[in-house]
């Protein structure tokens, strides 16, 4: 499955670098995380629940960054696999600044998945990228718009609570928002979440990291 | 002999028990202490196995066993072929790779079997799966088949240097020749998708060790227990008489069950024998998508050679027919093709040669129709083309081409599926031209309402085929019948049951030879223990083949009784009539002995019988035909295609189809039907989609698409017979007729419905989604 688009994020493109390069904050919006593990720097394992459709279980994965040139452009690696399936992709993720203060955020990949959420999940695939993908740029925005706010407001702490599945489709956008204060306290243990990896990742990456899967 | 049976509309014998829910199937087996088990697939079509580690899983409470191919040893090897290869066709190649018990270094297709775990139930087996670490180093997949023969394309067998699986080249005259002296030439190209048998019922089976009797009982949903008892016996190191199959009834086996030695069947045999512990394995609808076997792809690239008043000189069919990842069945698939192209016409000159290809999907062995249903729909296709291009009506120019009646045997000129020259027997093809036009009003159709119709805006269309079924091919059946002390009749044959309704055909036969009712015939089929000579039921043959077996045997049991009732009643055997189980002197009915005193005699428990003799009323018999029988008929149908949605809505279907000697009317309509059935699915809804990594995204009922109640019509049923000569009864095969040329009818319907769109279909399975993109491209 190929997947490109654009979204344009209103901040400066090294805010909207940080944004992307932290998976905290991109994992968060991705429902049933169980774990993430920072192996390197550009290097991250995870395991998370996902469902497409019928499909339901537990991924688990890698993600690599390569290829990066601060705050332009990256690579995403992602490789998940799980009992109903497995997920690869590959996105580059390229920013420009705009010059009016906005950041337009490219991205392309391709993503290869197999198993059941290929043979099942196949009809609902779509579908449910897509809803990821737009909820993913919709906190991302919000995720932005706060941390901008925060800088001048002051920061605030407030405890990160790991959405559910069920509230992923309504909350996720709330949780995150309040995320962006928690941020200050990423490096707390036990609060470490983080990317996974199926093809919901890839998808979510390139979306949530990117944008949105516009038209 | 009178038949007062044979040829009545007689309802199923059988059919009380399984709409009740009584009759058994094999998941209705339950044994003290069963264990069952469930089977990791590969997520990936094309990989190299790094490493699996089952440790885990085998801690996992409720599990007692995980096997993995390294787990096997020396048991581990590719299974038996089980058809050979047409070495009787000059220039043959056939690169042998034969499926596996599990993937061993390699995976070749997604659903591949990695690892099978044994647990107290089939929820911890699968739980299971999540502990067994599977390192798998994917490989660049195989799918394109034309690709797939590049050089540089990735290979399934790395030693095979190819993926080429098999060439066959067959020529019947001389078809460059023809070609040179033609009017028109029409070539196309046209491609015929995979799809699935969808059997209501998957594979499944129970496999128990007994230590203690050291026998070994399968129930299997088998098409072919005989073989399958003599191939589990020879795998595991078995007497044959150690081993028994019982194929209870079966939901279904259009083919796929024909299979034998599956991977399932030679782990699950070898864990018992470890085990001494009974195991169930019931495959589920996924598995079934991704593990049982298919058909039908192939891309074709055809020529026809005609003269000018549409009478063919020549056909050329080049074609690549996809085997997938395995050949353990051999050519049969494209051989049937091949032999089914030419069809109920004369075809002088006839060029066909084809490749097989190794891709990274599931095995490809027959579906009902077994490669016939590519063949007619290339042939007719092109017949319809001709049609159009020299300005006749389609039924025309199959008329004018078509096989009389006086030319029988025919003999096609080309290696057929027993090996041996193609010969058609008999047949009356015009006739069944003749009457699919008449009942479908043909003439009428086109001249008066098809008109009226599409003034009212309204895409309707006809569309009429024809085809030849190759059936009832040897090697041969047997039967044993048996009159019991209770003067009902016994009767075993080998041939497995699937829903044929042999219980009724076979005891019509048997009941017009012994002189009883056809409920008082018990009929067994497909318990080795019972009967364990024959070989299976597939290209429908078990009516004609086990149905003539039955009939010597059933015959023989008649001489005994008479031979005996003569003794008894003192009377020549040829005053003798029996009648409704009561053997009686014909002027003096009064005079009479029932069969089952007659068997008590046959059975004496004390003094002596004749040397000579046998005891009781009991003959084994058995039939094999010179060559298989082919049947024939004409389909005919009228669609309505929604302009909008691209629906296809079939307002008539009618069949004219000579089966020879029509044993139950009922029961051939019923397998017509079922037929027809698959023909539809095959032409509008089932196609199984890949992507180019391998993966089936439909491997489900909601994504592949099975024609429902309402997308059936009535379906118009004429009779024709023509006997075959080549069996006592005259009977032909039925159970394929259905599904062979109704896609091929289909899309001619479809395209005559959208006439003027400049639409021209080559392909099938359609979809409403496809014929959208056709009309509008």
């Amino acid at each position: 499955m190929k997947l490109d688009g654009e979204h344009i994020f209103h901040g400066p493109r090294q805010a909207v670098w940080e944004l992307i390069r932290d998976p905290e904050a991109l994992a968060k919006a991705l429902p049933g995380t169980e774990s993430l593990t920072k192996l390197s720097e550009n290097e991250y394992e995870g395991t998370m629940n996902v469902r497409i459709g019928p499909i339901a279980g537990t991924f688990s994965g890698k993600v690599v960054v390569s290829d990066e040139v601060p705050p332009e452009s990256c690579t995403l690696t992602a490789e998940g696999k799980g009992p109903q399936g497995f997920a690869r992709g590959v996105g580059r993720i390229q920013l420009t600044d705009q010059g009016d203060g906005t950041t337009l955020m490219k991205y392309e990949g391709d993503v290869t998945i197999g198993g059941k959420l290929a043979s099942v999940g196949q009809r609902s695939l779509d579908t449910v990228s897509k809803s990821m993908i737009r909820q993913g740029l919709t906190v991302l925005d919000q995720v932005l718009a706060a941390r901008l706010a925060a800088q001048t407001e002051g920061k605030k702490e407030i405890e990160y609570a790991k959405p559910t599945q069920a509230e992923f489709a309504t909350a996720v956008a709330k949780d995150m928002a309040e995320d962006v204060f928690g941020r200050a306290t990423r490096s707390h243990e036990g609060r470490l979440l983080l990317l996974i990896v199926p093809l919901v990742i890839v998808l979510f990456l390139l979306a949530v990291v990117l944008t949105q899967c516009q038209g | 002999m009178t038949t007062k049976y044979v040829g009545q509309r007689i309802k199923r014998n059988e059919d009380p028990r399984l709409l009740t829910g009584q009759a058994l199937f094999v998941d209705d087996v339950q044994i003290p202490g069963m264990l069952h088990a469930g089977f990791l697939r590969s997520d990936y079509a094309h990989a190299r196995i790094r490493r699996i580690d089952a440790s885990k899983a085998r801690q996992r409470p409720g599990v007692i066993a995980v096997y993995t191919a390294a787990d096997l040893g020396d048991f581990w090897k590719p299974g038996p072929l089980l058809v050979p290869a047409p070495h009787s066709i000059p220039g043959l190649i056939f690169n042998k790779r034969t499926q596996v018990p599990m993937a061993k270094d390699k995976v070749r297709h997604a659903g591949e079997a990695l690892a099978c775990v044994i647990a107290e139930s089939r929820y911890i087996a699968e739980d299971a799966f999540a502990d067994i670490e599977v390192d798998l180093e994917p490989l660049e997949p195989v799918t394109d088949l034309e690709a797939a023969l590049e050089p540089g394309a990735p290979l399934l067998y790395e030693e095979l240097g190819t993926n080429l699986a098999s060439y066959v080249r067959q020529e019947k005259g001389n078809y460059a020749a023809a070609r040179a002296q033609a009017d028109v030439v029409l070539k196309r190209r046209i491609v015929v998708d995979r799809g699935a048998a969808a059997a209501l019922e998957n594979r499944g089976y129970v496999f128990w060790w007994d230590p203690k009797t050291q026998q070994m009982t399968i129930w299997a949903t088998t098409q072919a227990p005989i073989a399958l008892r003599n191939i589990m016996a020879g795998l595991l190191g078995l007497s044959e008489t150690q081993v028994r199959v019982i194929a209870p009834f079966v939901g279904g086996g259009f083919g796929p069950k024909i299979m034998l030695a599956q991977p399932e069947e030679q782990v699950l045999g070898w864990a018992t024998l470890r085990l001494g512990r009974p195991i169930k394995w019931i495959e589920d609808r996924q598995e079934n998508f991704l593990a049982t076997t298919q058909e039908r792809m192939q891309i074709h690239d055809v020529e026809m050679a005609l003269t000018r008043e549409g009478k063919i000189l020549g056909l050329q069919d080049i074609f690549i027919h996809d085997t997938g990842a395995y050949n353990s069945y051999a050519l049969t698939v494209p051989l049937n093709t091949q032999t089914h192209t030419m069809g109920p016409y004369e075809i002088p000159n006839f060029h066909t040669e084809y490749k097989v290809v190794f891709t990274n999907r599931i095995l490809v062995t027959p579906v009902r129709g077994a490669g016939r249903p590519q063949g007619v729909f290339v042939m007719e296709r092109m017949m319809d083309l001709a049609a159009k291009e020299l300005g006749l009506d389609v039924t025309e120019i199959r008329a004018r081409n078509m096989i009389q009646p006086d030319q029988f045997p025919y003999h096609q000129g080309i290696i057929g599926q027993d090996f041996t020259e193609l010969v058609y027997d008999s047949g009356n093809y015009p006739a069944t031209l003749r009457l699919a036009k008449e009942m479908i009003g043909y003439d009428r159709f086109v001249h008066e309402e098809q008109p009226r119709l599409r003034a009212q805006g309204k895409l309707v269309g006809i569309g009429i085929a024809c085809f030849t079924e190759g059936t009832a091919v040897g090697p041969y059946e047997g039967a044993r019948v048996t009159v019991e002390s209770s003067g009902k009749v016994n009767v075993a044959t080998g041939v497995g049951t699937q829903g044929q309704g042999h219980f009724t055909s076979f005891a019509q036969i048997v009941a017009d030879q012994v002189g009883v009712k056809p409920t008082d015939v018990t009929i067994t089929t497909g318990d080795t223990e019972k009967f364990h000579w024959g070989t299976g039921t597939f290209a429908s043959r078990g009516a004609t083949v086990a149905g003539n077996a039955i009939n010597a045997a059933a015959a023989g049991v008649r001489a005994k009784i008479l031979k005996l009732a003569s003794k008894v009643l003192e009377t020549p055997e040829q005053e003798l009539e029996i009648v409704d189980g009561v053997v009686r002197v014909a002027d003096i009915p009064e005079k009479s002995i029932t069969l089952g005193e007659l068997a008590v005699i046959a059975n004496p428990m004390r003094g002596s019988v004749e040397p000579g003799t046998e005891p009781g009323l009991e003959s084994t018999q058995y039939f094999g035909p010179k060559y298989g029988a082919t049947a024939a008929g004409t389909v005919a149908m009228i669609v309505e295609v929604d302009p909008d949605t691209m629906l296809v809505q079939i307002k008539r279907f009618v069949i004219a189809h000579d089966c020879g000697t029509v044993l139950n009317p009922l029961i051939v309509d019923g397998q017509i039907h079922g037929g027809v059935s698959m023909g539809i699915g095959q032409a509008f809804y089932e196609k199984l989609v890949w992507d180019e990594n391998g993966q089936l995204l439909n491997a489900n009922l909601g994504d592949y698409i099975l024609p429902r109640a309402t997308d059936m019509p009535p379906i118009e049923i004429g009779h024709l017979c023509t006997p075959s000569p080549l069996n006592p009864m005259g009977t032909k095969g039925v159970g394929e007729a259905g599904a062979i040329p109704t896609p091929a009818c289909f899309v001619q319907a479809v395209e005559n419905a959208l006439a003027g769109l400049g639409v021209e279909i080559l392909e099938t399975p359609l979809s409403p989604n496809r014929l959208f993109e056709l009309v509008h491209r």
